[in-house]
């Protein structure tokens, strides 16, 4: 024998609850299926409520005045004996209010309904739409359209293909500096000579008159308040070779920050590395290297200006003897490293250490200082961020490195702290042109900034 | 101008002699007691009773017990939160035997929503209403199955039928299915609907249309009185039956708790149509005992006095009378009352073994070719069931 | 031969392969139907397949599917489309939801042909374009042909079908003339149709619009933009393929229909382009559409309708995203 529950059923098509008004059965009572049980009322009317059921009343489970929503129990009745006297065996259950499929039991209305969430099972990314072209957002055309950029020209990373507005901006700041460049072969030719025409020629004819020159006085004062210093020797030549070039060349400088952090990276990772374990490995290194790849870029910055009798002309040189000035003891020297541009990085490192010591040492020879095509200068062993240096003796660009310290720095859109250094570059601009200047500074800069560039 | 008659409440006795005015219009046969008393307009109708043997009068008796049965077994399913709602028939058998009765087995059948003695005496399962009224099917069953016996599905929409009806009708005549003059052959078509919906556009262009086209067909009217809760004489200020008159259509008006005369006015009606001669109407005047469907509540609006006047009217009663007054005995009675309880039985014990609906269906049979914006909600439908734990609940 | 004309030819056709196929209307016995369609019809097939009803739209939809539960495949004609409202309970409580209802027991091959749409200067209720209920009621097939050949073609097509269809023609395309091809069938009667190649933006529309948009596309080019032009030819269900295809190359759209904007056909296949062809899109989906009033004394038709200008506004709009 077992016990059925009789739900209160949705009578009228939507109704949520009703009323018991009077129970016609006691506990205890014989009920044969479709006795009147209780009479309800609902909002719409009364009713007598039949049973489902034969059997005997366990439990009233409301009493007279109680309100009950639909889907409660009200009655319990204790299953006696099959409820189709002359039909199958098949007994009369109520159904649960949650019918085969899930759905709303039919009388059972929609407060039986409860609001449920179901889990859904971690989705899987869909692939993005096949259209022909680019997969990207529209924000994102529009972004690539303002910056310029072409879309076909990205690499996506979006999870279904699409192109991010990371990408968009990351192929933005490199364009503006690698757009429609090459970078060229250096080449079987050394020495390239460009004439320059006449008319030229003569409108950068240096001034006629050097500005005077203060003749030395050899005295020192009584009272010791001015020293006189002669000038000879290595001070002498640097500083004629200083007003013949300044006087000259047309300098213009021009110089850009930028975060050095990866170079710092890496000199640390050279640094430790075992093929750099007997060199010295700086940020000067990896400086002389970008020097070299983006004179290869912009040749013109790796030239001279050479007056003649039947005009000037502009020698292009397809090699780097690359000068690094030096503050040695005997003053400015400015060995050069010969054809630095054939140099393996740890060759490279090597002659700059060798060059060094030896200035150091002063045992820089003249043979060493002469033939250089283009000059770095190390200010920021001096904590200067930038300067404007006078270019090397016969030669048409010399970079400025600054020191590199923590700076605040702008890094995917928050101000974060990075290694950040200000290259400079004057130029011969008779021989340099504006946008070859700043296009070579930047190379430079581009190159500190993302050292595997030079695996170009 | 003729004035409806309403019952009157307070005098229940007048009833018989008060609906309608003048008598020599209706057609009864059996006064509410049982006895033989022909109407005036119940003459031209007696041989085809007189023709009707035992078995078929018994029949009549037997159709009218078993439904009033199962009618009160849908609406205890109800009570118990088997079905959604159930529209009970209790008053109108008579009028439903009878006409259903009188329609051949080529006949085609439209019902409205509260004739299921007619769907069954026409070969449906009764269950497969209780199916329509428990969720799960908007029709039940297939009137192209034969044993079905041309019994189109419920109509919600009222009087909506009557234009289906009098479309295929006219079908019957385009196509030579009727008036060849050949009772067991020709082809009519019967649709039953209520004075509520008399008042539908629809019906009065399907009588327009029928008439235009002299449709084999018969409007069968049962004027209960009532439209939930709106009194026939809201409907109209003249008898249902002048109505259809009014159209050109040959209309009667039979006592509709009388299933002797509902019978012989269909039959008549039914084969003059099928003959050739145009559509025909039938108004049968009866009583919604109960109300409307199991939401309704009649104490709102009418009074115990005027129910239980009609329920001195009642058809079964009054056939018993007749056939205890014909020598049927004790025990014929006892058994049409045993062939009642175990349809009563059957229909609990199969209603409440009914099962659900797999979600699937929602997708089946929009239309008869597939359609790709269907069939691409399904699939989704069936991904995003999948797509949860568990599986599709 | 004329879009009417062509009408006439498939429906004759039509009849001539079952003698199931009735056509039943006002007027379309003697008269031939107040746009000549079925003229020499009933002369040829008889009242009892050309078959002037009494004056009740209602009464003409349910009779039909009253014939179609007796096996027959009745063609409607709505005289106009204002006049389709009094049969919209038939259409969509009953014909729509027939076969659904029997559970596949009953097909419901019903065609209901409406002239639809504005440009001929008649009185209110006679330039509706009321197609977007039928294409929002599940169970119903609704289509419409811009030109000759669609229209032979597409009302054959349309009978044969076992569902029900909405058959939209668009009466100010009636009389112009236009090549058939009698023996073969260009496309099938839910597919949509690409009219003009172009590159720039892709123009979609249906019925009379067609022609609409076929011009505006010629004075774009003129100005230096190339315009792709689609007819929808069926509103539902909805042939994306080509529209997703021309969408994907031109990354612009704009939808043109003389039917009020609101809740139309156009916001509907807008919405879904929109999504499907969202990482190819330059610019949003426009629409161009009739006003959101009632339409309008015809007088002012002209103003209301949208033209060649009104659509090349929305190119110039979406070409300048």
């Amino acid at each position: 024998m077992s016990t059925q529950k009789f739900l209160l059923p949705d009578v009228g098509e939507g109704l949520t609850e009703a009323e018991i008004v009077s129970w016609r059965v006691a506990p205890g009572d014989t009920v044969e299926v479709d006795d009147v049980l209780v009479e309800i009322e609902t909002a719409k009317s009364l009713v007598e409520l039949p049973s489902p059921f034969s059997g005997t009343v366990g439990e009233l489970l409301a009493g007279e005045g109680d309100t009950v929503e639909v889907g409660s129990a009200i009655i319990t009745i204790a299953d006696g004996a099959a409820s189709a006297p002359a039909a199958t065996a098949a007994p009369a259950t109520v159904p649960e209010p949650e019918a085969p499929g899930g759905a709303v039991l039919v009388g059972y209305g929609s407060a039986g309904h409860v609001a449920s969430r179901r889990r859904p099972v971690k989705a899987e990314a869909r692939p993005a739409g096949t259209s022909a072209g680019v997969v990207a957002k529209p924000p994102i055309r529009k972004l690539a359209r303002d910056l310029g950029v072409d879309l076909a020209s990205v690499t996506p990373s979006g999870a279904s293909g699409e192109v991010t507005r990371d990408d968009v901006v990351k192929h933005a700041s490199q364009a503006s500096v690698f757009r429609n460049i090459e970078t060229p072969a250096w080449g079987e030719v050394r020495e390239e000579t460009i004439p320059v025409a006449a008319e030229e020629s003569d409108a950068v004819r240096p001034a006629a008159s050097a500005p005077p020159v203060e003749r030395a006085q050899p005295t020192e004062s009584s009272d010791g308040r001015e020293e006189s210093i002669p000038v000879r020797g290595v001070r002498k030549a640097v500083a004629s070779g200083m007003v013949r070039t300044a006087y000259s060349a047309p300098h213009v400088t021009v110089w850009t920050d930028v975060d050095a952090s990866r170079t710092m990276e890496l000199v640390k990772r050279l640094k430790s590395s075992p093929d750099f374990a007997d060199v010295k490995v700086s940020p000067l290194l990896i400086m002389a290297r970008a020097v070299i790849w983006a004179a290869r870029r912009t040749p013109m910055v790796n030239a001279a200006w050479v007056d003649g009798d039947d005009g000037a002309q502009i020698r292009l040189h397809h090699y780097v003897n690359l000068g690094i000035a030096a503050a040695t003891p005997r003053g400015l020297l400015v060995p050069n490293i010969k054809d630095a541009q054939d140099m393996s990085m740890r060759e490279l490192a090597r002659a700059l250490q060798n060059l060094t010591t030896t200035a150091r040492e002063g045992k820089s020879t003249p043979a060493d200082q002469k033939g250089g095509t283009i000059t770095i200068t190390n200010i920021g062993v001096f904590g200067m961020d930038a300067g404007t240096p006078i270019l090397n003796g016969g030669e048409a660009g010399i970079i400025a490195l600054g020191t590199i310290r923590q700076k605040p720095w702008v890094v995917d859109g928050e101000v974060r702290p990075r290694w950040v250094t200000t290259v400079a570059g004057s130029f011969d601009h008779r021989v340099v042109d504006g946008d070859g200047m700043s296009r070579f500074v930047a190379d430079v800069a581009s190159i500190l900034e993302e050292p595997a560039l030079l695996l170009d | 101008m003729e004035s409806v008659t309403v019952p009157d409440p307070t005098v229940p006795d007048a009833l018989d002699a008060s609906l309608p005015v003048d008598d020599t219009e209706l057609v009864r046969i059996l006064a509410a007691d049982g006895s033989v008393a022909p109407t005036p307009a119940a003459e031209q109708y007696l041989p085809l009773v007189d023709a009707l043997p035992d078995a078929e009068l018994e029949q009549f008796y037997r159709d009218m017990v078993s439904i009033r049965a199962f009618d009160r077994q849908a609406t205890l399913l109800q009570r118990q939160g088997q079905l959604a709602l159930w529209p009970p028939s209790w008053g109108q058998e008579a009028a439903q035997v009878g006409s259903a009765r009188a329609a051949r087995t080529q006949d085609h059948v439209f019902p409205s929503y509260r004739e299921h003695v007619v769907a069954r005496i026409r070969g449906v399962d009764p269950v497969d209403i209780i199916r329509l009224m428990r969720g799960l099917t908007h029709g039940g069953w297939n009137p192209y199955d034969p044993k079905n016996g041309n019994t189109h599905i419920y109509t919600l929409v009222l009087g909506a039928q009557t234009l289906h009806a009098t479309g295929l009708a006219m079908g019957l005549a385009f196509d030579g299915k009727s008036g060849s003059g050949d009772p067991d052959r020709d082809e009519a078509v019967i649709v039953y609907y209520g004075d509520g919906a008399s008042s539908q556009g629809d019906v009065h262009e399907s009588m327009v249309y029928a008439a235009s086209f002299e449709a084999p067909e018969v409007f069968f009217l049962q004027n209960n009185q009532w439209a939930i809760s709106v009194p026939v004489a809201t409907q109209s200020r003249s008898p249902l039956f002048r109505r259809s008159a009014g159209y050109g259509i040959p209309s009667v008006q039979v006592d509709g708790n009388d299933v002797l005369a509902s019978y012989a006015v269909t039959r008549a009606a039914l084969d003059e149509a099928r003959a050739g001669g145009g559509p025909q109407a039938v108004e049968a005047m009866t009583y919604r005992m109960g109300a409307h469907t199991t939401s309704d509540d009649p104490t709102k609006y009418r009074t115990t006095a005027e129910e239980q006047a009609w329920g001195r009217r009642d058809p079964i009663e009054r056939m018993r009378a007749y056939l205890e007054g014909r020598g049927a005995g004790a025990s014929f009675f006892a058994e049409a009352e045993a062939e009642a309880q175990a349809l009563a039985d059957d229909t609990r014990v199969r209603t409440n073994a009914l099962g659900g609906l797999d979600a699937d269906q929602i997708f089946t049979n929009v239309y008869s070719e597939q359609h790709p914006l269907v069939e691409e909600e399904r699939r989704w439908f069936h991904a995003y069931e999948a797509s949860f734990e568990g599986g599709a609940s | 031969m004329s879009l009417g004309k062509a009408l006439n030819a498939g429906l004759r056709r039509a009849m001539e392969q079952s003698d199931r196929v009735l056509l039943m209307g006002e007027d379309i016995g003697p008269l031939g139907g107040v746009f000549r369609v079925t003229e020499g019809l009933q002369a040829d097939f008889g009242p009892r397949r050309v078959i002037d009803t009494p004056l009740a739209e209602s009464g003409i939809i349910g009779t039909a599917i009253g014939l179609a539960m007796g096996g027959f495949r009745p063609v409607c004609e709505i005289q106009f489309d204002g006049f389709v409202y009094p049969g919209f309970d038939q259409i969509t409580s009953q014909l729509a939801k027939l076969t659904y209802r029997h559970e596949g027991a009953l097909q419901m091959p019903v065609v209901i042909r409406i002239p639809y749409g504005g440009h001929i200067g008649a009185i209110e209720h006679h330039q509706e374009s009321p197609e977007a209920y039928f294409a929002h009621t599940p169970g119903l097939r609704v289509v419409s042909p811009s030109t000759p050949n669609d229209a032979y073609w597409m009302i054959q097509e349309a009978i044969a079908s076992p569902d029900p269809v909405i058959f939209f023609e668009p009466k100010s395309r009636y009389w112009p003339k236009g090549e058939v091809d009698l023996d073969a069938s260009a496309v099938p009667l839910h597919a949509s149709r690409i009219l003009r190649r172009g590159t720039d933006v892709t123009l979609v529309g249906h019925g009379a619009m067609v022609s609409t948009l076929i011009q505006a596309a010629a004075l774009a080019e003129s100005e230096g933009t190339s315009c792709e032009v689609i007819d929808l030819r069926s509103l539902s269900p909805v042939d994306y393929g080509p529209i997703l295809e021309s969408v994907g190359r031109t990354g612009r759209m704009v939808y043109a229909q003389e039917a009020p904007g609101f809740v139309s056909v156009g916001s509907e296949i807008a919405a879904t382009v929109a999504e499907r062809a969202f990482y190819s899109l330059e610019a949003p989906v426009l629409r161009v559409s009739g006003f959101d009033t009632p339409f309008p004394a015809a007088n002012l038709e002209g103003k209301y309708l949208p033209d060649a200008d009104r659509i090349l506004e929305a190119v110039d709009r979406t070409m300048a995203y």
